[in-house]
Order: C-alpha cells, then sequence, then structure tokens
C-alpha cells in the first residue's frame, strides 16, 4: 500500500523535469489565485479569460522568432496582453461603446491571429503546446522566469492591496484621497497579463487563466472573508497544481487540461457541499430555526 | 453678511460647468470653521456640482476654490453610492479604512488604529455590528458605519449629500449628535438637505442654490421666509414638511 502511494505520488518527481514544474505550478499557485480573487469581486471574472486569448500572438510571434524560448515568448506575450488592453480600452474611449463588447471582439482576433501564427511555423504539436502546455518544456530558466515573476506579482501586490481593496469597495473615496483610480486598476490589470504570461508554460495560454479564476470561485464557497478567500484559493490553487501534475504523468494528458480539471472537480464538489451559498448550504439554512446563530 | 476672519473653506468667483454648460457662477462666499452649513436647492440647481468642485473632483472654468484642509482630512459621502455592497467586507474593516490615507497605504493598523475604531463604532452604536458583512447591514446600520470611517479619518472638512434619506429616525438622531460633535471639534460640515426640520435642527448657515448663484443666509430666514431669496427657494424646492416649521 505504501510503496503504491509512493509509486503514484512521490516517484514521479525523481524526474528533473516533474520537479521543476512542480516548484513552477506551486510559484504560479501563489501568485495567480489572489488576482483570480479580486477579478471576481470586481465582476470580471472573465476579463481574465479574454487577455488569456490577448497575450496568444504575442507568444505567437516570440515562437516564430526565437523557437521554443520562453523569455522571448513571454515578452511577446506582455507586450501583445497590454496592446490588446489598451485598444479595447481606447476603442471603448472613441466610440462609446462598453469596455466588454471591445474586449470580446479583441480577444477573438487575438485568439485567431496567434493560433494562425503558431500553424504558419510550426506542427499542430507546437500549437498544442502553446495553447495546452508542456510540463516537458519548463527547463530551469523558464523555472527562474516564473519564479521571478511570481514573485513580483506577489510584491507588487502587497504593496497596493489596501488601495485596492478601497479602489473595489468604494472608487469614489480613492478618488476624495486624491489617489487616482485608474492607475491601481491599470497596475492590476498589468499583473493579470504577467501571470497569464508566466502560466503558460506549464498550464497553456488558454489554460492558464484557470489557475487564477477556479481556486478563487471555489473558495467563495468556503470563505465570506477576503483573507479567508485568498487564503483558501490559494491552497486549493497549489493542491490543484501539484495533483494535477501527477494526473498528467500517469496518464500521459497534457498538463494544463489535468490541472484545471482538477481544480473544477474541486470547483463541483464546493458547489454542492461548501459552506455557504452551496447546494447543501442553502437546505441547512432552509432548515434552521428562528433565532438560530447565524453560520460563519 | 458678517463672516468669521477665518475659514478653511472659500469660494473665489467660482464658475462651474457640467458638460459644457454652466451650472454656477459668480460663487463667493466662506464656509465657517466649527460651523455646520446646509447646501438647499431644487434638483439640477447644482447641489453636486458644487460639492465635486469643493472636492476638487471638477476643475473650475473660472475663479478658484481656496481650501487649506489637506486632501486626507477631506471627506465625502455622496448619495449615491459607489460602494460595492457584495465585497467581503466588515464594518470594523470599513471604518478601519478611514485611518489608512493619513498613516500612509503601506504600514499596517497597530494597536491605538484598532482601539480608536472601537470608540468610533461605540459612539455610533455598533460595536455589536462590527463582524458583520456590509451586505447584510440596513440603510441605517451603513450610513452609520460610513459616518464612522469619516470620524476614524478625522475629517475636518465634511461634505453629506442627503445623508439622512431612507434612514431611520433613531439613526438620524445618532448622526446629528456625532455630526454636531464634529463640528464643536472645529470640523467644516456642508450637508445638502431637503427636509426643513432636519434643516432647523441642523444648521447653523444655510446656502441656497438658484438660477445659478448662491446665497448665504441663515437658518431662521429659510424658516421664517424673510429672506426673500428663501421664498423663492421654498417655492422651486417644493420642501416636504415646510408648513410644519
Amino acid at each position: 500500500m505504501l510503496a503504491l502511494l509512493y509509486e503514484w505520488l512521490i516517484a514521479p518527481f525523481d524526474y528533473g523535469f516533474m520537479r521543476r514544474a512542480a516548484v513552477g505550478g506551486l510559484a504560479l499557485s501563489l501568485a495567480a489565485p489572489p488576482m483570480g480573487v479580486f477579478l471576481m469581486l470586481r465582476g470580471m471574472s472573465l476579463i481574465g479569460d479574454a487577455m488569456a486569448h490577448a497575450i496568444l500572438p504575442g507568444v505567437a510571434l516570440g515562437f516564430l522568432l526565437a523557437g521554443f524560448s520562453l523569455p522571448i515568448m513571454s515578452l511577446g506575450g506582455v507586450l501583445s496582453g497590454l496592446l490588446v488592453a489598451m485598444l479595447a480600452g481606447s476603442v471603448s474611449q472613441m466610440t462609446g461603446h462598453r469596455e466588454d463588447s471591445a474586449m470580446a471582439s479583441f480577444f477573438l482576433i487575438s485568439l485567431a491571429a496567434g493560433v494562425m501564427l503558431v500553424s504558419l511555423g510550426g506542427s499542430s504539436v507546437d500549437l498544442t503546446h502553446v495553447l495546452f502546455g508542456s510540463i516537458l518544456a519548463v527547463n530551469t530558466t523558464a523555472l527562474i522566469l516564473i519564479a521571478a515573476i511570481s514573485s513580483v506579482i506577489v510584491i507588487t501586490l502587497a504593496l497596493i492591496f489596501r488601495a485596492l481593496v478601497v479602489e473595489c469597495l468604494d472608487p469614489l473615496f480613492l478618488r476624495g484621497q486624491g489617489m487616482h483610480g485608474g492607475l491601481v486598476h491599470g497596475i492590476f490589470l498589468g499583473l493579470v497579463v504577467l501571470n497569464l504570461t508566466a502560466g503558460f508554460q506549464t498550464l497553456g495560454t488558454l489554460m492558464a487563466v484557470g489557475l487564477m479564476m477556479l481556486p478563487a470561485t471555489t473558495a467563495r464557497f468556503w470563505s465570506k472573508r477576503l483573507e479567508g478567500l485568498i487564503g483558501i484559493a490559494i491552497v486549493l490553487a497549489m493542491i490543484a497544481s501539484t495533483g494535477g501534475l501527477l494526473l498528467s504523468y500517469h496518464l500521459s494528458i497534457p498538463s494544463g487540461p489535468a490541472i484545471i480539471l482538477l481544480a473544477g472537480v474541486g470547483y463541483m464538489l464546493s458547489a454542492l457541499f461548501g459552506r455557504h451559498h452551496s447546494l447543501t448550504a442553502r437546505l441547512r439554512r432552509r432548515a434552521a430555526p428562528l433565532g438560530a446563530p447565524e453560520p460563519h | 453678511m458678517e463672516q468669521e476672519p477665518n475659514s478653511r473653506l472659500q469660494l473665489h468667483n467660482l464658475q462651474l460647468a457640467q458638460a459644457n454648460r454652466t451650472v454656477l457662477e459668480h460663487v463667493d462666499g466662506r464656509f465657517r470653521d466649527g460651523a455646520i452649513t446646509a447646501l438647499v436647492g431644487a434638483n439640477g440647481t447644482g447641489k453636486s456640482t458644487l460639492i465635486q468642485g469643493i472636492m476638487g473632483m471638477l476643475k473650475p472654468v473660472a475663479g478658484r476654490v481656496a481650501c487649506s484642509v489637506p486632501r486626507e482630512r477631506r471627506a465625502w459621502l455622496p448619495q449615491q453610492l459607489a460602494l460595492d455592497l457584495t465585497f467581503p467586507m466588515s464594518v470594523e474593516e470599513l471604518v478601519m479604512t478611514g485611518s489608512w490615507p493619513s498613516h500612509g497605504a503601506l504600514t499596517g493598523y497597530c494597536a491605538r488604529h484598532y482601539r480608536r475604531g472601537r470608540e468610533v463604532m461605540a459612539r455610533l452604536g455598533i460595536s455589536h455590528l462590527a463582524h458583520r458583512p456590509l451586505g447584510e447591514l440596513s440603510g441605517g446600520q451603513r450610513q452609520r458605519a460610513l459616518i464612522g470611517r469619516t470620524l476614524m479619518q478625522e475629517a475636518e472638512l465634511l461634505l453629506l449629500d442627503e445623508p439622512f434619506a431612507n434612514v431611520d429616525s433613531e439613526t438620524v438622531d445618532v448622526l446629528m449628535t456625532v455630526l454636531r460633535d464634529m463640528a464643536a471639534s472645529g470640523a467644516t460640515l456642508i450637508v445638502v438637505l431637503h427636509d426643513m426640520e432636519q434643516l432647523s435642527r441642523l444648521a447653523d448657515e444655510v446656502v441656497v442654490l438658484a438660477n445659478g448663484h448662491a446665497h448665504w443666509t441663515s437658518p431662521q430666514a429659510i424658516l421664517e421666509g424673510q429672506a426673500p431669496i428663501a421664498g423663492t427657494a421654498r417655492l422651486t424646492l417644493g420642501i416636504p414638511g415646510v408648513s410644519t416649521c
């Protein structure tokens, strides 16, 4: 029994690429979920998705120019992500259309352009790697890059945390204090793009947003407090990324979908059995007698 | 009109516009320190515009707002709150956010801040709600928490846009006492009011906005209908409760 557990859970990490992918996954799990929590709380859950598509053309262009080089692809991803965010913002300002419709248009264009660029220069295997990730590709350079980006994100988030909270809760209060809400918002969106670029190596461009959003939306079923949401989301992301890697190793499936599906299972179970707002919580609530203390 | 020699907030020939349309012009006057000034006027006469101008969110077309109160000591409670009530934050945490502009966004709260936060909540009668999420509060409780934030901020200039709308009468009494105390300790308060009974209880001075101009007067003049401008204001306002005063 113990031998079986060892073979399933520990032995795969004898391989260097698994160790690197696991450490990369844990670093991402520290940085991505807090961003997801803020995106969710601001009703911007789908913006992460749009941004994930937006980084694709840059990643593809980097791939065309320099092959499978993570730093070049990441740089391309950051640039195209920021470019699309700015374009969407300015188009909506110029035309008066809502920002989400501009965003939707641009992310579809980005996705198509990205897929076309990768297909032009590479095989369908390359396309799968870029879209859905490949743990085999995480070399030491990639790992350092992921860790560095995650550190930058965590530190920057800590610095703007209070301003971000106030900006989410009451933008007018922040403006009244002479702080520019747009600046905080812009830094935050920049961090989202950075985060997605760091994530696409193991998870793929399309799946990277999953490690951001799914732990956050799952945590909503377990906590009503901001610290609780962030803490739970980080733990969930760590479990999902490590567990997903093991699944990917044993079942020979792409790592991105394995990690995200595992997080997805967590979401479904929490929707059924979580402490707050879940199906069973609603049933329990209906049964609670008058004057019963509120669940916390 | 008699004015205090010292005033933190003075308007000099101020002209304010919204979307290229002048809303107020030639506004000259001082707001007395340590007094509550009621701002009255019919809808569309520029009450919110004036408040935005004073808060520095609207650039004057001409003239200027001379305000010696530092930004972090100015507080504004708009009527249409931009507050996101689904955000997971407790009453205590909301009240505490009032303290960070003065001690910086980077340093944490210390015991002194928490003690002050508890004092503020006790003063407003919301101690028992400290850990309640904002989304579960009534209108009155929410207003108390928001006033708590301005107390925490140690606001020297406080602008309130109809603070007593949709608020229970007990909360009105508590808030009026707190606002009076703030004025007594030297703060300058400007309150948009429609209700004459509340105006009579709260205001030391009145500024009437009508036809793009502002006129300083006293609550007595408004209530007794002596000031000619008060008469037109009452006519244009259609103020509820005016007949009972």
